[in-house]
């Protein structure tokens, strides 16, 4: 009986050609979106050198330390400058009116000089390098001018060296990804959709609600055996839906979801739990028509999602700073902060929390709606 | 007995939907519940069922009290309700095949009793069709192929043939006498007095929520003082005295003239068609067709509740 109920429930679910748009292409189409706009994000951004001249005049050619700091930024993979050694000014002027180069230095005694034709980033960059340049030189002059044995002591190393008092520590194994949180929350999304399933599921056996309901709750089947029945073939559509999406997820759009596959698969077959008690007790809770239900559940997930990062990545720890509460009253953001807890840190600590808070709220879910659905008899029809 | 209703009351807020009512039904009988609209039909229904609260009053099953939880009388019901209930996911024969599987475990037994009731409701053809590609009449007979199929003791249709063809509808209509021809007993509610007249041993009229009348149609009809009902289609309008004069022949109630038909009403048990007729030819008076009726439960429910049973 249990069998003959779950089959058919499954079978319904799975023609239901709107139910399965929504909760399972849905979050393929959108997990492809996300990938085609957050591809490049995690990328550093290459810095190509800049194209510059300097004129070799005798200026140059004396001032030694110049000369020298030139041909180091000019030098190997990480340079500064494609640099252009020209005779005259005159030959350098030609090489900027042709737009060869972006502008071009000149020594004159210990003082540089740039000429530039326009503005922009690369020209600023050049006018920093001739400012730290003067500065750096001048400090030097100072030096040997007021305290000579200065120098003998390692001064000129220290002055070019910069001090930094942060230092980088990495939280866990991982890499630093600013795309993940997005499709961590795409999974956490779509395990909700999973409530789309769960208030069929109360629609087809709240005698109130449907006429099916009507016709199943007279014959000599226990409702809550009935119940059981369908939401365990829900309860197995769905986690085959995010197990779809996960595998697409990590292994045609290639996100990374950390090495600990177990713990990831536990987390999505808690989400798709939660998700579809969270369905179910909506529908349960409300006497209202299916499109209304449809769209709580909608306003909702798509409000917990929002709040867990999934339009503005920055909004998660907004949330986490102002209001941390919310974090932890929002489901949808359990679910994303999970995966990205098992991602980050290499101690589940912190997970074991986020999965106890959404084991906490499927109970009060699955009780709530079990309270409401256990009547048998209705005061009206 | 197979349902006795004792004294039921049933409120929807301030509406008395229930009125201490009473009923009961026979084995082996086709029961008819006639009633307009809103007079308390499906509620009735409803409470028999266990489907929904009451407020005072006892339900008795196959003489048992009749509960949410009791799955043993639940076992023997078939209930094919006003609205059809079936999945439009589930073809034809998934649909019996689901309803049937949660009264029937044995999954050969199953098998033969929906092909029964696919033959028995004639959508041999349609047994791959889904819902939404089937006809008003041919959805009909599905609705009623699920409630049937486990071969219920007890069939209660409640409106079944609310806009159904009349090829469909004659085809409810002989399959319930079959059913009950079978053994079954049948519960029929509606508000086609035609209807229930054509298939019912045993009605009940309601109206809100009460009981007005019980019998066969034979003891409703004789309830009341109505007889034969004559209109006569004339050629020239009616002369006030011969009007007068009809009025004045023996067992005639009313005679009205409206419209070139005359319309003449007699009393109970009396066959006035004869003495009409040599009225008519004494007086050289030309007409048309005649047309001789026996009073319907329409009339009968009009002359007790003083309002059209379809008002």
């Amino acid at each position: 009986m249990f069998g003959h109920i779950m089959l058919t429930r499954m079978k319904c679910l799975l023609r239901d050609r709107q139910l399965m748009f929504w909760t399972l292409f849905f979050p393929l189409i959108l997990g492809t979106f996300f990938q085609m706009a957050f591809s490049n994000l995690d990328k550093t951004e290459s810095f190509k050198p800049i194209a510059a001249a300097v004129i070799e005049n005798d200026a140059y050619k004396n001032n030694s330390f110049f000369r020298q700091l030139m041909d180091t930024v000019s030098e190997g993979d990480s340079r500064i400058f494609n640099l252009t050694r020209t005779v005259t000014a005159e030959e350098a002027n030609q090489l900027l009116e042709a737009g060869d180069i972006v502008g071009y230095y000149t020594a004159d005694g210990n003082q540089v000089s740039l000429t530039v034709k326009s503005s922009g980033i690369n020209q600023s960059i050049m006018k920093s390098f001739a400012d730290q340049y003067l500065q750096t030189s001048s400090a030097v002059e100072e030096i040997i001018q007021t305290n000579p044995q200065a120098l003998q002591n390692g001064i000129l190393s220290k002055l070019s060296d910069e001090l930094d008092l942060m230092k980088e520590v990495p939280i866990g194994s991982a890499p630093l990804s600013l795309s993940v949180n997005y499709f961590y929350t795409l999974i956490a999304m779509a395990c909700f959709y999973g409530s789309f399933l769960g208030l069929k599921e109360v629609t087809d056996i709240q005698a109130d609600l449907s006429n099916c309901a009507m016709r199943v709750n007279m014959s000599p089947v226990h409702k809550f055996k009935a119940f059981l029945a369908g939401m365990t073939g829900a309860l197995i559509i769905h986690f085959a839906e995010i197990l779809i999406l996960l595998a697409y997820v990590t292994q045609i759009l290639k996100v990374d979801f950390g090495s600990k596959t177990g713990y990831v698969l536990a987390t999505a077959f808690l989400g798709c739990v939660l998700g579809l008690s969270f369905g179910s007790l909506i529908s349960a809770a409300f006497k209202k028509n299916e499109n209304t239900k449809t769209a709580i559940l909608l306003t909702s997930i798509m409000i917990g999602s929002f709040l867990a990062g999934m339009m503005a990545m920055n909004m998660k720890y907004q949330v986490m700073k102002y209001m941390p509460i919310l974090s932890y009253l929002n489901p949808v953001n359990l679910l994303t902060d999970a995966l990205y807890s098992l991602y980050y840190y290499d101690t589940l600590d912190r997970y074991l929390l986020n999965m106890g808070l959404m084991g906490a709220f499927a109970a009060v879910f699955c009780l709530g709606t079990y309270l409401i659905i256990r009547r048998r008899k209705y005061a009206s029809l | 007995m197979v349902i006795k209703v004792k004294n039921l009351v049933k409120r929807y807020d301030e509406l008395l939907a229930l009125d201490h009512l009473s009923l009961e039904v026979h084995k082996g009988e086709i029961f008819g519940l006639l009633g307009p609209n809103g007079s308390g039909k499906t509620t009735i229904i409803n409470c028999i069922l266990s489907l929904l609260k009451y407020d005072k009053g006892e339900i008795e099953v196959f003489g048992k009290p009749m509960k949410p939880e009791s799955y043993d009388l639940k076992r023997d019901i078939g209930i094919i309700m006003q609205n059809v209930a079936v999945f439009d996911e589930l073809t034809v024969y998934e649909n019996i095949d689901y309803f049937c599987g949660l009264y029937i475990r044995d999954k050969a037994e199953r098998k033969r009793l929906v092909r029964e009731a696919i033959e028995f409701v004639g959508l041999e053809d349609f047994t791959k069709f889904y819902p939404k590609k089937l006809s008003g009449g041919l959805l009909r007979r599905l609705n009623i192929a699920c409630g049937i199929a486990h071969k219920p003791k007890l069939i209660i249709l409640d409106e079944p043939t609310v806009a159904v063809d009349p090829q469909s509808r004659n085809k409810i209509l002989e399959g319930i006498v079959k059913l009950n021809e079978q053994g079954a007993t049948i519960v029929y509610t509606s508000h086609y007095m035609e209807e229930v007249e054509q298939i019912c041993s045993r009605i009940v009229i309601m109206d809100k929520g009460k009981v007005v009348a019980t019998g066969s149609k034979e003891e409703l009809k004789g309830m009341i003082a109505l007889g034969e009902k004559i209109t006569v289609e004339t050629f020239a309008a009616a002369q006030p005295e011969h009007l007068a004069e009809l009025r004045k022949l023996p067992g005639i109630e009313s005679v009205e003239w409206h419209d070139k038909l005359l319309s003449i009403k007699s009393g109970k048990g009396r066959n006035n068609l004869e003495q009409v007729l040599d009225f008519l030819k004494t007086r050289n008076i030309s007409f048309g067709r005649i047309y001789s009726e026996l009073p319907t439960l329409n009339d009968v429910f009009l002359e007790i509740t003083g309002k059209q049973l379809r008002d």
